[in-house]
């Protein structure tokens, strides 16, 4: 470790580290523009000068820039000699000389890095009296702004953009003075992190555009923090919020990232970072809605369907208690279905309700089994869970059968950079650190292998070293292969064609070579044979070197796994359910179904089943959706952002968020409903006593702490309702928070006390402790001098390290148990002429439920349709942009036929969760046939 | 286990980026063949980028926005990279040009012996600014850095062909020569009459 003196103090510096990170460390105010903590440096904006001294005897020495230099042992440096403060002050000036002086109505004001780097250089008077160069800026679709006026000409964009993210439509275009970053042509940014541009870039070129549509200042958004729900890598959020000024509902205004090393570290993908505008949406359930007795003549509602009014909550949860009193009377059965979607602590609240018996997970039998298989291979102690770095740094990849660029954006952001790690190696092997980012890319070295197995071509293909096309059946007999080859058994890789064998045995060869080797997968094929090869190949290749092997497996939803852990193996199925009720049809049933809309979930048939047997459905949830058609009464649950509750993603971490802000109208959390409706009845059994006396979120979570051994972590996530400190509770709005006299002003001129919060030891006001690094309740990142997101640095044990003090994400604890030995049946898929097996799709926008409800995601969304090979669409003399006919397990649906070469032969792609054909997502795979309308007469020529 | 792997069935993607719907907008053969000699210098296909730009420029006197793409379908580049490569470089036009490209130098010696005088001269004699087209389509003037060679300053490059100590006459009359050379060739439309 060097010992360096900066400016007469000494410090220490990790080896080979750039000056400019280690003063960042040590707590000096350095500004710099290009440098960024995950990319490095490339020394392109001079911002960060300061001068080093050959010796002691040098009195004068020279200006470096920090960024760029690597500390060496005694070395001398000076941040604040008038010679460097000068110069950095004069980078200013120039960048000033176009940079435009419109801060009061640019979005990044006041979490602009420039304005903080401007103040910090000591520069505040502008000389320059001439004509600034200005340029027309781009469409860049309905997710970020441009306004290139105020580009510095950092080079961040470009670098996250195309260099980390792989994005090929954002270019430097031009040069000089003229320096443009921008696309070809207008037109959407195609990359799916697009919006990380927002928080990477600076200054105020690329801003987010949906918060446009209801900014307010940094400053004046309440924010706590939160956890992504849209997917289930579970990526750390800081959402913002805040009331308008006109009396009207608050609005939840933007998400921005909130640091977790493990997870997401500095990026979100597109869908988490836009995805939060669902909470807005008309179709929010704000209200108690009820059934109307009668269906009102000519609505369009199908049979089946309600018409549902609004009324008032209170006799709403007194019918609820009612039936509760007449199930303790044992005149009525009460069901409730949980949510893969929902916190674990409101999937505990209702399953405490109606008893573990009648508690059902929300889930057709094929996605619970897949989900516990998930869990059982999870807990063999031979599989471990890579965290983001640790996937960052696996020498040799294997996915399977897993589209992650779709269903976990994050972590296919954190293979790519994986596929660095020969060039990184090579770096190091030639003395070059990895911050040197320039220098290092430059290095032609081949890609480290990452090998990718599944139906559709990635986005990821760029950097794969193979991309293999195949059905899950395929892909399933592929993976077996190479789990017996590790074992040095070729009995299936000579049963393949000679090809397929040779890539077999390339796999099977660099996995037993990778020192760390990382094998990915999950649940998106719905195929159990990929889940449990994916597991044979990691634990055969544990065995062989005898330490755990990384398996990430990918959930489909956020909190899929947490979901799992209230079921024993075989048990709470959506069929199960259907068939228990018509047994016990004798008795009036009561339906409570906890935000899920099961016709996501099951096919119609079993769907209607479910509800033909109920004699009332009740519905908590968000948004409206073809469940809450069928529901005789909708309470309206908090959405993340506006409760407080935890998540386990699919690494097996517990994660709690908090409330950003109160839910508008009657909107409160799911449990809470339950509990309500427990305190109005009158007799209580022990168990309804219970219920009745939760108060706080956390008493959930430490009874969930208590029931469940995986669960006991719970308790230590974070501190509960009446941690204090200096005996004040954590502010979520900043001390600038302006205008709360007036903003209520509408309804009321007195100022009224803050929303009282009974969940986290947080207010709904500013007066508090503001910004606690040492505990994991702070989300609003900011530091003095560091109005932007670059102030996380302020906030980790060092940089790119922890984030400061208690975390806030923790592994829930699984009792070990090894995997049963399995083999892979044979199987022949069997083939008829006019049958395809439609198989899932999975799209960044589009697939989440949730997210599409956001605007400018819905904007974006493809229409219906379905993929065939070239070969299928000959043989149904289909050409692409046809309008089809798609039957599959009893429905039927128009979609555009597409053609894919990349689509194996026999199968059809449909997209799963698509708007449109939600439906057929849990049916998948399954037999389909695809016709084209017969709008035109087969046969006939276009 | 039975095998149901046929070697088609399984397909080996090549490495491919250009999507298969790309408005495919055509090089010519010769461009082609040009281009193609091309790649023996480099070490990937992408790596020619500059070179295909230049040779298509050479056939078209311009790099349209068709053309544009075109080369990146054939080189298989992003398109918005080829444009980050085709506007970093000067000498790529992405907008018609005359048929005589003035680059007039404006850098230190030729400031020092008077370009800012020829500039006038030659804007005013053909009414056009830096980056604009004569209504004849005959000539484009631009501006550029030092020509390496400063000693003959001030100079000029017409179409690759240098004109050394320029004054304004000679200006005046290099101009009318090429003017001159083209209406007999019947090579311009009658524009306004630039004398
Ligand atoms: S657009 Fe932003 S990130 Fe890109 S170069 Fe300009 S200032 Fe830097
Ligand atoms: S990767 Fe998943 S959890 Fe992370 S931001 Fe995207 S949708 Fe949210
Ligand atoms: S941060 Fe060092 S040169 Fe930009
Ligand atoms: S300055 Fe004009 S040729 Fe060098």
């Amino acid at each position: 470790m060097p010992t360096i003196t900066i400016d007469g103090k000494n410090y220490q510096a990790e080896e080979q580290e750039n000056l400019l990170s280690v003063c960042l460390t040590a707590g000096i105010n350095l500004p710099y523009f290009c440098w960024h903590p995950a990319m490095g440096s490339v020394g392109a904006c001079r911002q960060c000068a300061v001068i080093e001294y050959k010796n002691t005897d040098d009195k004068h020495g020279r200006l470096v820039m920090s960024c760029m230099t690597q500390v060496r042992e005694g070395g001398i440096y000076s941040v604040d000699a008038t010679r460097a403060r000068q110069f950095r002050g004069g980078i200013i000036e120039n960048l000033m000389t176009n940079h435009p002086h419109d801060c009061p109505v640019c979005e990044e004001g006041g979490e602009c890095h420039l304005q903080d780097m401007t103040e910090m250089s000591g520069h505040t008077m502008r000389r320059f009296r001439g004509r600034k160069r200005t340029h027309r800026n781009q469409y860049l679709g309905p997710f970020i702004n441009h306004e290139m006026n105020r580009c510095i000409a950092c080079y961040r964009c470009t670098r996250f953009y195309r260099d980390y993210a792989g994005g090929t439509d954002l270019q430097p275009l031009a040069r000089n003075n003229q320096v443009y970053f921008g696309r070809h042509e207008d037109g959407l940014l195609e990359n799916g992190f697009s919006g990380n541009l927002v928080e990477v870039c600076p200054t105020g070129v690329f801003t987010d555009k949906t918060f446009s549509k209801h900014f307010v200042r940094k400053w004046d958004l309440q924010s706590a923090p939160s956890v992504c729900e849209h997917c289930a890598v579970g990526c750390n959020t800081a959402p913002g919020a805040r009331a308008p000024g006109n009396g009207k509902d608050p609005i939840l205004r933007r998400v921005v990232n909130l640091y977790n090393r493990d997870i997401n570290g500095y990026f979100l993908c597109d869908r988490g970072r836009f995805g939060y505008d669902y909470v807005n949406s008309e179709k929010r359930i704000k209200n108690v809605l009820v059934a109307c007795e009668k269906n009102i003549i000519s609505s369009t509602a199908a049979p089946g369907e309600r018409i549902h009014g609004e009324i008032h909550p209170e006799p709403a949860v007194k019918h609820l208690a009612r039936h509760l009193a007449e199930v303790q009377q044992g005149r009525r059965r009460l069901i409730g279905i949980g949510s893969p979607r929902s916190s674990l602590e409101n999937n505990f609240a209702l399953r405490e309700l109606v008893g573990k018996n009648n508690f059902f997970s929300g889930l057709s039998a094929r996605d619970l089994q897949l989900l516990q298989l998930v869990d059982r291979t999870q807990r063999d102690a031979r599989i471990h869970c890579p965290t983001t770095p640790e996937i960052e740094s696996a020498d040799a990849i294997l996915i399977l059968g897993e589209d992650i660029d779709n269903t976990a954006p994050r972590v296919a952001l954190a293979v790519r950079q994986a596929a660095r790690n020969r060039q990184k190696r090579q770096a190091q092997q030639l003395q070059i650190p990895l911050w040197q980012d320039a220098s290092v890319r430059q290095l032609r070295v081949e890609a480290s292998p990452i090998f990718f197995i599944g139906l559709e071509k990635p986005r990821l293909a760029d950097i794969t070293s193979a991309t293999l096309l195949g059905t899950p059946e395929q892909t399933a007999l592929f993976a077996d292969s190479i789990a017996q080859l590790i074992l040095g058994d070729d009995t299936g890789a000579r049963k393949l064609a000679p090809d397929c064998r040779a890539q077999v045995e390339q796999v099977a060869n660099t996995l037993r070579q990778a020192e760390n080797p990382l094998i990915i997968s999950g649940c998106g094929s719905r195929s159990s044979d990929i889940i449990h090869c994916a597991g044979k190949i990691a634990a055969t290749l544990a065995d062989t070197s005898s330490s755990p092997c990384s398996l990430y497996l990918a959930c489909p939803e956020v909190n899929s796994l947490g979901l799992t852990q209230f079921f024993p193996a075989g048990e709470g199925d959506l069929e199960q359910l259907a068939h228990t009720l018509e047994i016990h049809s004798g008795t009036p049933c009561t339906l409570i179904v906890l935000e899920n809309d099961l016709y996501r979930r099951a096919d119609r048939h079993t769907v209607e089943r479910i509800f033909n047997s109920a004699d009332a459905v009740i519905l908590i949830d968000t948004l409206l959706n073809n469940t809450a058609r069928h529901a005789d009464l909708i309470f309206p649950a908090a959405a993340t952002a506006e409760s407080q509750g935890t998540y386990i993603n699919s690494q097996g971490t517990a994660q709690r968020f908090y409330a950003v802000c109160e839910g508008a109208s009657y909107i409160q959390e799911s449990w809470r409903w339950l509990v309500d409706a427990a305190n109005f009845c009158k007799q209580k059994s022990p168990q309804l006593a219970t219920i009745a006396a939760w108060r706080h979120s956390m008493d959930l979570s430490e009874a969930l702490a208590a029931n469940f051994h995986q669960f006991e972590v719970l308790e230590k996530i974070g501190p509960d309702e009446n941690y204090r400190l200096n005996g004040l509770k954590i502010a979520r709005q900043s001390h600038r928070y302006s205008g709360r006299t007036a903003l209520g002003a509408k309804a009321q001129v007195a100022e009224l006390p803050p929303h009282p919060d009974p969940d986290a030891p947080m207010t709904f006001s500013m007066e508090g402790i503001q910004s606690p690094a040492m505990t994991p309740l702070s989300a609003h990142i900011w530091s003095p001098g560091w109005n932007s997101n670059q102030s996380i640095i302020k906030f980790q044990q060092e940089i790119n390290g922890h984030r400061l003090g208690v975390r806030g994400s923790v592994p829930i604890r699984r009792q070990p148990q090894p995997l049963p030995e399995w083999q892979l049946a044979a199987s022949v898929p069997a083939k008829t002429s006019k049958t395809l097996t439609a198989v899932p799709l999975y799209r960044l926008f589009g697939s989440g439920e949730l997210s599409v409800g956001a605007a400018a995601i819905a904007s974006v969304t493809d229409i219906p349709f379905a993929q065939i090979s070239r070969e299928d669409a000959q043989r149904l003399d289909v050409t692409a942009g046809d309008i089809g006919q798609l039957q599959l397990g009893g429905e039927s649906h128009t979609v555009e036929i597409r053609i894919s070469d990349a689509q194996p032969p026999g199968t059809v792609g449909v997209p799963s969760g698509l708007p449109g054909l939600e439906t057929l997502a849990a049916l998948l795979p399954a037999p389909a046939q695809l016709e084209r309308r017969s709008d035109r007469e087969p046969g006939e020529t276009p | 286990m039975s095998s149901t792997f046929e070697a088609e069935v399984i397909a080996v993607m090549e490495q491919n980026k250009a999507g298969e719907d790309i408005h495919k907008a055509s090089l010519s053969d010769a461009e082609k063949a040009e281009i193609e000699r091309e790649f023996a210098h480099y070490e990937d296909k992408a790596s020619v980028g500059l070179e295909a730009l230049r040779i298509v420029q050479k056939h078209r006197g311009w790099v349209s926005d068709e053309s544009l793409r075109a080369v990146s379908a054939y080189l298989d580049i992003p398109v918005a990279q080829l444009e980050s490569v085709a506007t970093y470089f000067q000498l790529i036009f992405r907008q018609p040009v005359g048929r005589e490209v003035i680059l007039l130098c404006k850098s230190a010696s030729c400031w020092i012996m008077g370009c800012a005088h020829l500039q006038k001269k030659i804007q005013e004699k053909l009414r056009i600014k830096p980056g604009e087209i004569t209504a004849d389509g005959l000539f484009t003037l631009l501006e550029t850095p030092c020509l390496g060679d400063c000693d003959n300053a001030p100079v000029m490059m017409i179409n690759g062909e240098m004109h050394r100590h320029l004054t304004e006459a000679t200006v005046d009359e290099i101009l009318d020569n090429k003017i001159k050379t083209h209406r007999a060739k019947g090579s311009c439309h009658a524009g306004p009459d630039t004398d």
